[in-house]
């Protein structure tokens, strides 16, 4: 089963992304296998509600585990079916604790082995401040990273927000040559793009 | 399904990931260490690392060669910042790889193409790494237009790996009316042709190689890498000789080892004596040799079972 990893900065919006992306999937109900960084697997049922409750947080470094729901993308005959990978937050310093250093090491194993990077950034932050400290240097690098592989989309996200098309087009002129879907993940804005792209590349 | 089993690390994942939990590498200086070691053509990048690693040991354990091994090194860190040149949007020269190597027999030309191609393999060079091994039989016809069908048949052959042509200077030897100038002329336009995955290796003695680059002076400039494999010495032959016998659960008694350091300062006179060649015939004729003289025997101990004796060496050089 192919596998797309969500991954950006903390706080772009990654696990209400995938949580709200499976929701506009027709799921109401999920089977969320946690990994954690000591190698323990765990699965845990949730309805969606119940799980934007427990895993979304507005603190920083809120998951600390790859955390992956099976979904079905319809396609013309039938589904395809592929996995969903939510992960720690990157970050582009040495974060002091080390529960958080392994999550994002985690992140970084897994984003090698990914079929398909979906990398969300926060457009709102991009247009308020320079583009180059709102993005952040691991922006550029997952950029890079993925540039080399293929299977890559930028989500540029909190579309709702104001300042953020001024943040989409700042975006495009710092991250040329990517496609970049303008989202809401919080309103479930611009999924269908997001679905028929990673229906396209399944 | 995979995340019920765990993920698969390769070494280089692993490494990067103990220094990000160490606190040792920053995520972004993480990610950047992944864009350089990801080859972004080929999925099998931890069996190209492997590979890469396996060669270059292999390299590191010939005995001798250290000129060799400098310049392999050197060819290995020139395609690295060539690749990583290129990832950065540089200029780069096309790696125009074809090579002469020049020595004696047994001196290693033959192994250290071999490794080469693994090398290569591994640096993203060459799709196969393979080596085909060729001489002027395998390449000049017999009449008009079957040299030309010939060489390309073994250039097809060699496709994604290395042609190591053995004694190369015999193609230019029969004049321009013989057909191995036909076969060079061939040659030529085949290893740029698929200079993209194919590294073409003339090979032969000093003497006579600088002779076939001085009489087809072209040649010289489509092969920029030109190797010199010096004869051993005596010592590094019995080196080699302790290696061979090692990889055979052998030793040398410390009589037979004078016995074969005398044989082999006997041939040492000789011109082409086979360097390695000679000191793996001699091991394996005195391997040969024990086995007879116990065969018969009923009790033998580990240690007998293991020892070559002065006994076993004798009766002249390898057959």
């Amino acid at each position: 089963m192919k596998e797309c990893l969500v991954v950006g900065k903390v706080g772009t919006g990654k696990t209400l992304f995938v949580l709200n992306f499976a929701s506009y999937l027709g799921f109401s109900q999920v089977n969320i296998t946690i990994e954690y960084p000591d190698g323990r697997i765990k699965t845990k049922h949730y309805s969606i509600d119940t799980a934007r409750q427990q895993l979304v947080g507005v603190d920083l470094h809120t998951t600390k585990s790859l955390q992956s729901i099976v979904i079905d993308i319809p396609a013309v005959k039938g589904v395809r079916r592929c996995l969903i990978t939510d992960s720690s937050g990157l970050i582009d310093h040495i974060h002091q604790d080390i529960n958080i250093r392994q999550a994002i090491a985690q992140t970084l194993s897994a984003i090698r082995q990914a079929d398909l990077i979906i990398h969300i950034v926060d457009s709102s932050q991009v247009g308020i401040h320079d583009a180059p400290s709102a993005l952040g240097e691991v922006d550029y690098q997952v950029a890079q990273f993925a540039q080399m592989r293929g299977g890559y989309v930028i989500l540029a996200n909190k579309m709702d927000i104001p300042g953020a098309e001024r943040g989409l087009s700042k975006l495009s002129l710092e991250l040329p040559g990517h496609k970049i879907i303008p989202i809401s993940a919080l309103h479930k804005q611009g999924f269908k793009e997001v679905k028929a792209f990673v229906r396209h590349h399944l | 399904m995979f995340w019920h089993e765990g993920r698969k690390q390769d070494s280089t994942i692993k490494r990067i990931n103990s220094l990000v939990t160490n606190g040792q590498l920053t995520p972004p200086a993480a990610l950047a260490s992944l864009c350089q070691t990801t080859d972004p053509t080929t999925a099998t990048e931890s069996n190209s690392s492997d590979t890469l690693q396996q060669a270059l040991s292999q390299l590191n354990n010939l005995v001798g060669l250290d000129d060799v091994k400098q310049l392999v090194l050197e060819i290995k860190a020139l395609v690295e910042i060539q690749q990583r040149r290129a990832r950065a949007g540089l200029i780069n020269e096309p790696l125009v790889l074809h090579m002469i190597f020049r020595g004696n027999p047994g001196s290693g030309k033959t192994t250290v193409a071999r490794i080469l191609g693994s090398i290569f393999k591994g640096l993203g060079i060459l799709s196969k790494g393979h080596l085909i091994e060729v001489e002027r039989a395998d390449l000049v016809g017999e009449y008009i237009g079957h040299t030309a069908i010939k060489t390309r048949e073994q250039v097809k052959r060699a496709l994604g790996g290395i042609l190591f042509v053995d004694e190369a200077y015999s193609l230019a030897r029969g004049g321009n009316k013989d057909f191995g100038k036909e076969s060079i002329d061939c040659l030529v336009k085949l290893m740029e042709d698929h200079r993209d995955d194919l590294v073409l290796i003339l090979a032969g003695y000093r003497e006579e190689m600088d002779f076939f680059l001085k009489s087809n002076p072209g040649l010289r400039s489509r092969f920029p890498i030109q190797i010199d494999f010096p004869d051993y010495t005596l010592e590094q032959l019995l080196d080699i000789a302790q290696v061979f016998l090692s990889e055979r659960d052998y030793c040398l008694s410390t009589a037979a080892r004078e016995e074969l350091s005398r044989q082999l300062r006997l041939t040492q006179y000789l011109q082409h004596s086979g360097n390695a060649r000679l000191v793996r015939n001699l091991i394996e004729r005195a391997i040969r040799r024990q086995a007879v003289r116990l065969a018969d025997k009923q009790h033998l101990s580990r240690n007998e079972l293991m020892t070559i004796e002065p006994v076993d060496l004798k009766g002249g050089s390898a057959a």
